[in-house]
Formats: structure tokens, sequence, C-alpha cells
């Protein structure tokens, strides 16, 4: 795992500066004591001038004042751009995901990813950085200072630096894999209150918010007794550091004391030594404060670093000619772990005919379909598109030719109009067409700012049909050559399925239709019916072969036949 | 229909004093008294001897080694060692007590705005974003949390040094005091003027997360689309978008926050001036002595750095008090739908019956006009008419998923609000037309709310499943009941349809309520549906919406829903006649 200091890397000119800034507020702080001092020695020798003495005071803390709201204004700067910077890199990098690594990773997970984890990188840039730089500067600096007053003095004081070394290792060791665990328990929290969320109108229909509550409540308890075992260490690790200076500041008094008895030391730097030892504790205690944060950010960017180094999808296909719609399944396979969910597919659908899948839930239908636009890939077999292996088509090429209605109603926090033309494939004159064949114009008519209007996030004022037809006119706006529907009856009465299939039939000739459905009577008429069944193709042929030859698609039949007369 | 939503535009410039906003903390940390108590217990303690050591420090100065007697020096050593002993132990306790009571206040904190979560109706849900609510339970508790850990104590530590401080040189000298606590005086003017700006910024930066998160996770829901309409760049575009405006917002509160500090620091070393040229001068005039001085300096010192602790501890601050915001929000908000007085139970209202029922969204839409009907015990009813007819919104006043606007919806005869929400949805069973699912397995899915199979009644579950004809519908799923599954897996709609179905009918309910719950399910394993359905109890009441009309032709009832208008067709051929011939009005 990368080191949490490479994040930094980009940043070297951001960095440079803070540390420049942060070394010279450090180092003309130094001054200050220093004028004291001089102000009470030469005082007491009398050679003082007052004047001249405060205003370079003055001018030293003026100085200060302004590189102090600078460094804070860059360390803001700094960590809120590289927290910036990182989710984007982290955004480009799950859109680059394939489907199946989504599918994987849990999208509760991914948020923390993007949310808690890069908080904890942000405040070490933010905290860490600077007072690891600051403190330096300020350890080094008083101890140069302490050394040219008193060099014994100076090493006995300096002899704490070690100890310190060694309590942060502690730390480190004991802290990561405690921070780990936080940022895992975050994950937990999210997906239960995301799941709670998505699902409230099921909790109230269950009145069971006193279950989720209580499975919130028992994960938020691991959060709290993980916390406190965090600050076990933590609470032993500051005093500890704390005491250790004030030791430091006793070794002064007992020896410098000593010096000065022995008239190896004057006063004013005996009280110059003891007030940069004070400087010397502060910066010594921020740096435990900081260890800890040190330690979290490292977890959540090795948490990180294991997403960013996950293969990529990579582009291989290089086909962008436009197809005509010929499509042949030869021996495909596809494999969830050991169970087939399709089993040695063969068929073939010529361009411009219409196609039916049929069968029952959990038949493997809509996995077809991803097959088809490349969502997943087989697991053997091989997928055709005019003759030419899909897999060498260029995405580009696939998606806006092949259009697919999925079955659940996906709206985006966008208005119609952009919901429709999600593709950027999708041209103005096609996107009017769309609109007219999925019978949304009587509709969009009814909303006062008709296709302006905003989905909002789950689509909660719109109802199912209208969401379904959303979803029919988003993927007849691309004007492709295959459309692909998922169950898209399912949502809409027979009056406005009936509507909606006879504009396309009108405003799409030519066009391919491969259709996953539970009616028989509405793809009767189609060129072929694929009968299949637990992830294998039983029979494939036209209505009335096999309503002859399939005694499976008989008992299909006979399931619907009473409706017939209705509908 | 109340208005739930949370990110309402911030009403006018209300400030709040320093006594208002820590009397808000006062309630949270309520419970946690003695934690409190035995902190600043510690933190005076802790404050008071670090105090005493540069007191120790000046008196042996001035004592001992002026006068060159070192066994003054290390007698005075030994005290001292003493002292930073006890100041270790102080700080330990401190930090250990104040922690636990920090972790435990962000347990009870998001345990409470959970709690409240689930205790509120439906249409809070609809008007607000499960990734702002996730920030605000996750990400706003916990800046009160970092500032409780680590704000608070150091804080009243520091406080508390000051006051020490500042009243000790009052003490040594008054005239040279006043002189070096006037840039504090000024400084403490300056934070009162600006921290109301600071809070103003910081709480638009926690918004701007709380919107950053909902967009990503809307994003990262409905990426199967985003991949097959070849839009990539849509989820990293949009993305960068919210980042962007995240990343404004907290360099604009940044700006702010980040004034306090520097201010102090000089405040300090304008003390420290002060201090210098006004202790020269005295000494010149034979005022005081050198010591003195050197000890104010050391003091002046000691009173200025804990003011710069504090000038941090106040940025912190105010973000948790712009977090307590947020997150109080959310805890002030009241269910509307309280249970009212039980009333005299009325006779021929069946099992379900709206009376003049109007219903209306808080965006302005009337759904329902007027609806009048009666739904008896044991007979099934279908509901059908166009998408967006007002059918699902029927349903959902049955099963008290809203009130309605203006009229009674009757259960068992007496007012549905009269019921206690565990009695309600006991009787009334709701398949809803998303079917959602927890992760975990199937079995754990069909149980999930259902308190009957708590404990040992589990091992009943298989035979209850048998007996109700549901075990054939489980072959659909590779492992039967231990098959994993989650809102997120790669079931199909149907399978989770079919859970969702096997889920209602075990809870029993004298009211089912189907919509369009079977839509994705084959026809041939709808008919087993229909045939769990057939072996419901006599007295259940059956409410189906469906577009498939083979689902209803054995309906006792049917009713037409269009425009929010509920009508009773005469004849499965007269409901027939009028989806076919309706006017499109949806």
């Amino acid at each position: 795992m990368p080191s949490i200091i490479s994040v930094l890397k980009p940043y070297k000119a951001f960095v440079a500066a803070l540390v420049i800034l942060a070394a010279l507020v450090n180092g003309l702080s130094l001054i200050i004591p220093k004028l004291i001092s001089i102000g009470i020695d030469d005082h007491g020798a009398g050679t003082l001038d007052l004047q001249t003495l405060l205003i370079q005071f003055l001018v030293v803390s003026f100085i200060i004042f302004i590189l102090t709201y600078f460094q804070g204004l860059f360390q803001v700067y700094t960590s809120e751009r590289v927290a910036r910077d990182m989710r984007n890199t982290l955004a480009r990098k799950i859109s680059n995901l394939s489907f199946q690594q989504l599918e994987q990773e849990k999208s509760t997970k991914l948020l923390t990813y993007l949310t808690s984890d890069i908080d904890a990188i942000k405040m070490f840039v933010s905290m860490a950085v600077v007072t690891v730089v600051s403190s330096s500067v300020v350890v080094i600096g008083a101890a140069i200072l302490l050394f040219v007053i008193n060099w014994k003095l100076a090493l006995a004081v300096l002899a704490i630096l070690p100890i310190i070394g060694i309590l942060f290792f502690v730390v480190f060791s004991r802290l990561g894999p405690l921070f780990k665990e936080t940022q895992e328990i975050i994950d937990k929290l999210n997906l239960i209150i995301s799941e709670s969320v998505l699902g409230s109108a099921l909790v109230r229909v269950f009145n069971s918010g006193q279950h989720e509550y209580k499975k919130f409540s028992i994960v938020n308890t691991l959060s709290k007794e993980n916390g406190l075992k965090i600050l076990k260490y933590f609470s032993i690790i500051v005093p500890s550091i704390g005491i250790i200076a004030n030791l430091a500041s006793l070794v002064i008094l007992a020896l410098g004391g000593y010096f000065v008895i022995g008239g190896n030391m004057t006063l004013g730097d005996f009280t110059a030594f003891q007030s940069y030892v004070f400087i010397l504790i502060f910066p010594i205690i921020m740096l435990g404060f900081v260890s800890s944060m040190i330690s979290q950010a490292q977890a959540s960017y090795n948490r990180i670093s294991e997403l960013l180094n996950s293969p990529e999808e990579k582009e291989v296909g290089t086909i962008d000619t436009p197809i005509l719609g010929d499509i042949e399944f030869k021996n495909v396979s596809l494999m969830y772990g050991e169970k087939p969910a399709l089993e040695d597919a063969s068929f073939s659908v010529k361009a411009g005919t219409k196609t039916a899948i049929l069968g029952p839930t959990a038949a493997g239908k809509t996995q077809l379909l991803y097959l088809l636009i490349g969502l997943i890939k087989p697991t053997t077999g091989e997928i055709l598109i005019d003759g030419k292996p899909l897999k060498d088509y260029s995405k580009k090429a696939i998606h806006s030719q092949i259009a697919l209605v999925f079955q659940d109603s996906v709206m985006f926090n966008l208005s119609l109009m952009e919901n429709i033309a999600f593709s950027r494939d999708a041209k103005q004159e096609d996107i009017q067409k769309a609109i007219e064949t999925a019978e949304l114009a009587d509709f969009v008519d009814t909303l006062p700012n008709g296709l302006e209007t905003i989905a909002s996030e789950r689509g909660t004022s719109l109802s199912g049909g209208q969401k379904q037809r959303i979803m029919l006119a988003r993927a007849l706006a691309l004007n492709p050559q295959v459309l692909l529907l998922d169950d898209f009856t399912a949502r809409v009465d027979s009056a406005t399925e009936k509507k909606i299939l006879a504009n396309i039939e009108k405003n799409y000739p030519g066009i391919t239709i491969v259709s996953v459905t539970q009616k028989v009577r509405s793809v009767k008429h189609f060129e072929k019916i694929i009968l299949l069944m637990e992830g294998e193709i039983l029979a494939q042929g036209t209505h009335d072969e096999l309503a002859d030859t399939s005694a499976e698609y008989a008992q299909i039949l006979e399931s619907q036949k009473s409706t017939h007369t209705y509908e | 229909m109340n208005n739930y939503y949370l990110n309402k535009e911030q009403d006018s410039e209300k400030t709040e004093s320093l006594k208002e906003a820590f009397g808000k903390m006062v309630p949270i940390l309520a419970e946690e008294k003695k934690g409190i108590i035995t902190s600043i217990t510690t933190v005076i303690l802790n404050s008071g001897l670090t105090l005493v050591g540069p007191l120790l420090i000046g008196y042996v100065i001035d004592t001992f080694i002026q006068q060159g007697n070192m066994k003054g020096v290390l007698t005075f050593s030994g005290i001292l060692l003493a002292v930073y002993a006890a100041a270790f132990i102080a700080n330990y306790v401190q930090m250990r007590v104040m922690g636990a009571v920090a972790q435990r206040t962000l347990w009870r904190l998001r345990n409470d705005v959970f709690s409240k979560l689930m205790e509120l109706p439906l249409a809070f849900f609809n008007q607000n974003k499960s990734g702002d609510l996730i920030s605000r339970i996750n990400n706003d508790t916990d800046k009160l949390n970092q500032f409780f850990s680590e704000g608070l104590m150091r804080f009243v530590g520091s406080l508390f040094i000051v006051l020490g401080s500042g009243i000790f040189i009052l003490f040594i000298n008054w005239k040279l005091a006043l002189a070096a606590l006037i840039p504090a005086a000024v400084t403490f003017a300056f934070t009162w003027i600006v921290s109301p700006t600071v809070k103003k910024r910081t709480r638009a930066s926690l918004k701007a997360t709380g919107t950053l998160t909902a967009d990503a996770q809307e994003s990262m829901t409905n990426f199967k689309v985003i991949l097959a309409f070849n839009r990539r760049d849509y989820f990293a575009e949009k993305f960068a978008e919210v980042n962007e405006k995240n990343y404004k917002a907290a360099i604009h509160a940044g700006v702010g926050n980040e004034i306090f500090t520097p201010i102090f620091e000089w405040a300090s070393n304008l003390g420290l001036l002060i201090v210098l040229g006004y202790g020269i001068f005295l000494i010149s005039n034979g005022a005081i002595a050198i010591g003195v001085l050197v000890s104010f300096v050391m003091y002046v010192t000691r009173f200025y750095d804990p003011l710069r602790e504090m000038a941090r501890m106040w940025s912190t601050f105010q973000t948790a008090l712009a977090a307590w915001d947020r997150v109080g929000e959310i805890l002030h908000l009241k269910s509307n739908l309280e249970v009212i007085e039980s009333s005299e139970k009325k006779e021929g209202k069946g099992v379900i019956a709206f009376e003049k029922v109007f219903f209306s969204y808080p965006d302005g839409d009337t759904v329902l006009k007027d609806a009048n009907f009666i739904f008896e015990k044991g007979k099934t009813y279908a509901l059908v008419g166009p998408t967006g007819g007002g059918k699902t919104t029927t349903a959902s006043l049955i099963a008290r998923l809203y009130d309605p606007t203006s009229g009674t919806v009757f259960l068992d005869g007496k007012d549905i609000r009269s019921y206690a929400p565990e009695v309600r949805s006991q009787k009334i069973g709701f398949i809803l037309q998303e079917p959602f699912l927890f992760s975990g397995t199937v079995r754990e899915n069909i149980v999930y709310g259902n308190s009957f199979y708590d404990g040992d009644k589990m091992r009943d579950l298989e035979k209850d499943l048998k007996d109700s004809g549901l075990s054939d519908l489980l072959v659909r799923f590779d492992e039967g009941l231990e098959t994993k599954v989650g809102n997120y897996s790669s079931l199909s709609l149907g399978q989770r349809q079919l859970i969702a179905f096997i889920r209602a009918v075990l809870r029993k309910p004298e009211i089912l309520i189907l919509d369009e719950a079977t839509a994705n399910i084959d026809t041939v394993t709808e008919k087993l549906l229909e045939a769990v359905l057939e072996k419901l109890p006599k007295e259940t009441a059956r409410v189906i919406i469906a577009h498939r009309l083979n689902t209803i032709e054995n309906a006792d009832g049917i009713f037409f829903v269009n425009s929010g208008e509920v009508t009773e067709a005469g004849s499965m051929e007269h409901a027939v006649e009028m989806l076919l011939h309706h006017k499109r009005t949806s």
C-alpha cells in the first residue's frame, strides 16, 4: 500500500508554499522571546533603545499575523483542493468500472469512500502536514538556539525526542487497524440508513421502524465501542507527551539553575531557555494529536487505493460503422459463480424482425438483454452483430444503436427533457418523435412546466406507467437500430400499450425488436418467439409452430387464455 | 400535508447570542452530567497545576537561583515533579472520561436521529434525499463528536487558565495587567461580531456536503442506465459539478474560520509588546523589580497561549453549532400521522370505507376528488384505470401512508386514524409497486417485520410456507430460503416481486392490497399466486391493482380510477369498455 504522503505528490508547489509559510511563521515567532530577552538584558546593562525595540517587535508581530492568516488560508485551500481532486479521481474511476465490479462494490461503500474516507485524508492535509512541518521547524529552530545558548543543557532537553518517537510508533501500529474498522462501520451505517430510507414505504406499511432502529443501534454501538478502544490509546499518548515535555523543563530548571549559580550562564539566557522550551512543548503535544490523524488518513487511503488500483474496463472494440441489426448468439453461457444463468444459448435474429423472449421468472431473460448491450460478458460462447463479434464494436457504436428499456424505472434528478435526452447521441428531432411514440405528449401537456419539470430523486410524483414511458422515450431518442424491451408492457395499460406498439411500427420502420414479455397476445405476430427456462432455450419459432410443438408454450397460452376475449 | 423539506433557504440573518448557542448544547449533554462534572473538575485541576508550574519556576529563579541556593532549586524541582505527575493523571482522566462522554453522546445522537427518521411519515422521505440524510446522521453528528471529544474540554480548560492567569496578573500588578489585557478585549469584540457570519458559511458548507452525498448516491444507484446509454462521463461530470460547489463552500467557510487563530496570535504578541514597553517603564520608575517583569512575561504568555487555543476551538465550536442546526432540524420534526381518540364504531362501513375523500400532494396536484366506496370482508376488489389516475394513491390511503386532505377513511367502521400503528399494520397488507429488499437472505426478507417468527417459531416457517402454497414459489431461487439478496444484487424484478408477495401473505393481513404486485411475474407462476390468494382465510379482503385483466376477472367489484375519480363499474365488460375508451387525462 502506498504511503499517505504520496497523496501530496501532485501538490508539491502547494506543500512547498505551506512549508515556507509555516517555517517563516514559526521562525519569526522564535524572535519574540529573543527580543524580550534583549530588552531585559539591555535594560539591566543600561544600553536599551526602547523605541527601536518596540518598533521591531511591532513589525515582527504584524508580519506574523499576516503570515499566519495566509498559512491558515493555504491550509484550507490545499486540503480542500486535495479532497476535491481526489473525489474527482475516484468518481472517474467509479464511472470506468464494469457493471459486474459495480455490483460487487456496494454503492453505499463507494459513498463512504467519497465522503468519510476523503475527509480523513483532508484532515491529514490540512492539519497533519502543517503541524508536522511547523513542529519540526520549531523543534529544530529552538534546538539550534538552545545549542547556541548552552549545548550541554540543550543536549539534556533534546533527549526527550527519541522517547516521543517510540510513542508514535506504538500509536501507528495499534491505531491503524482500529481506524480501518471505523471506516468499515461507517460503510455499514450508510447501508442501513440508505436501505431504511429507500425502503421507507415498506417500513411504514409493516410498522417495522423499531426493527430498523435495532439494526441501526447494533452497528452504532459497534461504532461506539470501536471509538472507545481508540480513545484508550489516545488518552495515554497525549498526557504522556505532555509529561515528557514538562520533564524537559524540569531538567532546565535544575540543570540550568546549576549553571546560573555556577556562573556559566546569564539569567537572561536562562529565561530565554525557559521560553524556548515552552515554545518547544506545544508543537510536541500537537504532534501527539496529529499522529492519530495520520494513522486514520493512512487507513482511509489504503481503502481508496484498493479501489483506484482495481483493473479498469478497457475499450477494445474499434468498429463504429452503422449496424443493420442482425443478432446471433453462438453457444452463449453465463455463469454466476457455480450456477449458470444462461446455458449454451444459440439463436439468431434477423435485422428488421421482431423477436419475443418468454419464460418464467428467473429464467435468464434480463441477463440475455444485458449480454446484448455488453453490460455483462458471456462466460463462454460468442455474440455476433451483423456477423461480427460484439466485443469488436466500440462502446459508442453499440450504445448509440442498440437501446434497452430497463424493467425497473430509473429516473435522474434532472428535467424530463434531460432524462429523455440522456444519451449524448440523441438528436433534437429524434427526441420529439420519441416523446410522441411513447404517448407522453398528452401527459407532458398537463404539466405546468412541461418537459422542464424536474423528476424528483425517486420519481415519486410520477406513476409507474409514466416512468416506464419516459424510459421508453429515452431509448427511442437514440433512433436505435435495435430496440430491447425488458417487460416493457408490465406497467402500461393495454390501451396505451397498443397505441405505443402501433406508433413504433409507424415511426420506426425497419427497427429490430427483441422484447422480453409475459403477454403472448401482444407478440403473437412476431417473427420469432424464444422460450427460455432456467437458462436454457426450450424452443424457438413462430407462435403457430410453438403452439403445436411445445408443451411449455401451450401451458403459458393456457394461463392467459381466459382474458383474450377482453383484451 | 406538511412540508417536510429540510434544505429550505435560511430564513433571514438570524443570529444568536453566545448564551443561546451554548444553551443549545445543554440538552445534548444532559444525560452525561457525571462525566462532565468529572471532566470539568480534572480540567480545572489540570489547569491549576499548569499555572502552578511557571509560578514555581519564577519563584525558584527569584529566590534560589539568584541567591545561588542549589539545594532550594533541587527541592523545588522535586515539588515540580510531583505537580507534573499529578497533571499527567488529571490529563489522562479528563481525556478518557470526556472522550467516553463524546462517544456516548455521538451514539445517543445518532440513535435519536435514526429513531426520529423511523417515526416520520412517508411524506418526509418523498421530499428529502437519502444521501442528505446519511450526511446528517454520519457527517454532521461526527462534527459534534469532534467538538465534544477534543474541543469542549480544551475550551473549558483554556478558559480556566485564561481566567486564572488573568486574575493572577491583576493581583501582581493591576496596571501592567490591564495594559496587557487590552488586545484581548479588542479581540473578544471582534470574535463576537464575526462569529454569526462564520457559522452561516459553515452551515452552507455542510449543506453542500449533504448535496454532494445525495447526488453521488443517486448516480450510483442508477448506474446501469448510465452504462447502457454510454454516459460514463455523466457521473464523473455531474459529480465534478457538486464537488466544485462543495469545494467553493468549504473555502468560503475556511476564509472565515481561519481568521480567529491569527487574530488571537497577534493579540498575544501585542500583549507581550505592551508588557515589555510598559514594564521597562515601570522598572525605570522603580515601581517593580526585574523578576516581576520576567514572571509577568511568562504569565502573559500563559494567558494568551490558551486564548489562541480557544480561538482554534472556536472554529470547531462554530462547525459543531452549524452541524447541530442540521441535526436538530430532523429532531424537531413531528409526524403528521398522529393517532387520534377512538370514536364510535359505525355500522355498514365494511372493512374499508372512503367517505368524501380528497387528497392532494404538497405541490398542489389534486389526486383524489371526493372518493366514496366501501370494501366488504372476504371479497376481492379490483382498481383499474390509466397510469397516473390515482390507484396507488388510493391504496396508500388505505394503508395510511398519508392522511386524506379532507374526508375520512374507515377501517372496520372506525376512523383509520384512531388505530395504533402496530394494530393497523397487522390488519393491512400492502404489496408495493416497487418491491424493496434488504441486504440479507430470502429467509430474512420474507419474515421481515413479522414478529410471529421471532425466536423458536422460525422452525415452523417452512411448514407454514408449504401449507399456504408459498413454498412452490421458492424454487425460483437457487438456494431456496438461504439465497442471498440485496437491493443492489442481480435479482430480477419478478424475483423481487415474488419475495414481496410471500412476505405480505405470511403476515396474514385482513386486507391485502396488491399494487401491480405481480406485473413482472410470468403468467404460469402467477397462477400459483392466484392459488395462494384463494387459500387465504375467508374473511380476507383483497384489493388488486393491475393492468392485466386476467388477474381481475374474478373480482367481486371493479372500480375505475381516473383523474382522481373512483367509479364503480357494473361489470367486467363495463370496466373494459371504460378502460378502452377512457379519455386520456393523465
